[in-house]
């Protein structure tokens, strides 16, 4: 599958033939920095300053690299696809290598980035638990009680919260059998016959 | 057993043949046990064998019948302590005896209720799960991971008043990880039950 690019989007990543390959491998590293902790403009006006180049040039051109990354990476293209959609650029030989240095080395985490954008329950992260007996209460004195108190660790979007629940034996057993049924589903034929054949 | 006056009284009119006879005060029990146990249950006043007593003297007795009950269940008392507190209240051995036959009949289901009475952490009852394998998103294309939507049912306060849910998702390695830990709390009591 190859990538698309836009006129708009050419003219922007246009700037980099114009520059030393040094700034090239620059801007990568900044484009990068940038999907992972979000963008700064005041890198951008202190790279246009050294270049002597207009501040919006240094900008088209860094987000036309992040723009270049994210949608190979989204699209998960191939080395040999991503090497043929940057040709339509009409960059070097040397400046090619270099994006797709900066693509492969960098897919895995803008993929991992990218995926915590999609809709999603919250996660889970931990799980904690306790045995208790319950001897006495204010309503009922000489008792034994045993239960478990949970505490599952969820995380949503970066932010963690925890659930404090609890429950007893023969519930407990009956969640493990619950749950293990889910884990061996994976494993039956239906899900690996369809897990081999989306590929 | 620790009485107040009120209840005492109450018990003693209980315990007076002139008052109340042998099958009004059995009816009387019955429906003071009844009571406590569904909530739904026809109140003291609508029991047709009761209609003819004075209201106010029926109303004091069941309220000493219910508060003795429920001191009894919740002090796990025996038969020598309830009998020797019924006889401070001049209960006669009939009746002590028939009222005893009541308690232990309901004591298991009472000592369930008072139980339940506490203010406990949402209370699991059962597990669903769901397993889908993510093809792709809005973000990111060919994603293809098999993930798991799981779904504790629980209850909260007494009776399982209200249910709720608590959702969440996790990978293949996330459940392992969660079924590993469950199991160990399942084996762990398993092993405290045979001490």
């Amino acid at each position: 599958m190859l990538l698309v690019l836009s006129d708009e989007h050419k003219e922007h990543l246009g700037f980099l033939s114009e520059v030393d390959t040094v700034v090239v491998g620059e801007f990568g590293r900044i484009a990068v920095e940038f999907l992972k902790k979000g963008s700064n403009a005041k890198i951008y006006e202190g790279a246009a300053r050294k270049l002597n180049v207009p501040t919006h040039s240094v900008q088209y051109g860094v987000e036309g690299l992040m723009y270049l990354l994210t949608e190979s990476s989204k699209l998960m293209i191939s080395e040999v696809d991503f090497q043929d959609s940057v040709l339509a650029l009409g960059f070097s030989e040397e400046r090619n290598k270099l994006l797709l240095q900066l693509y492969l080395e960098n897919r895995k985490e803008i993929r991992n980035i990218l995926s915590e954008l999609g809709p999603a329950l919250p996660c889970y992260h931990n799980l904690e638990w306790r045995l208790d007996v319950q001897l006495a209460s204010r309503t009922l004195r000489q008792q034994v009680k045993p239960t478990l108190s949970l505490k599952l660790h969820l995380e949503s979007g970066g932010i963690r919260s925890a659930r404090v629940l609890q429950t007893d034996p023969a519930t407990l057993l009956h969640l493990v059998q619950e749950l293990e049924r889910a884990l061996a589903e994976v494993k039956s034929n239906h899900c690996r016959r369809i897990l081999r054949n989306i590929k | 057993m620790e009485l107040s006056d009120s209840v005492a009284k109450g018990l003693q009119t209980l315990a007076d043949p002139a008052y109340l006879g042998l099958h009004h005060f059995t009816a009387l029990i019955e429906v003071a046990f009844r009571s406590l146990l569904s909530s739904r249950a026809d109140g003291v006043f609508d029991h047709p064998d009761l209609k003819i007593i004075d209201q106010a003297l029926l109303k004091h007795c069941h309220v000493a019948a219910t508060t003795f009950i429920l001191e009894a269940v919740k002090q796990n008392a025996d038969k020598s302590t309830i009998s020797s507190c019924l006889e401070e209240v001049k209960f006669d051995t009939e009746r002590s005896d028939a009222f005893y036959t009541a308690y232990q009949k309901n004591k298991t289901s009472l000592e369930n209720l008072l139980s339940s009475i506490d203010g406990c952490p949402p209370h699991v009852t059962d597990a669903s799960w769901r397993l889908d394998y993510c093809i792709k998103n809005g973000h990111v294309h060919k994603v293809n991971q098999p993930s798991y939507l799981i779904s504790f049912s629980t209850q909260n306060g007494e009776n399982g008043a209200t249910s709720s849910e608590v959702n969440f998702s996790c990978t293949l390695e996330q459940l392992q990880d969660l079924v590993a830990k469950l199991k160990d709390a399942g084996k762990t009591m398993e092993r405290a039950s045979q001490l």
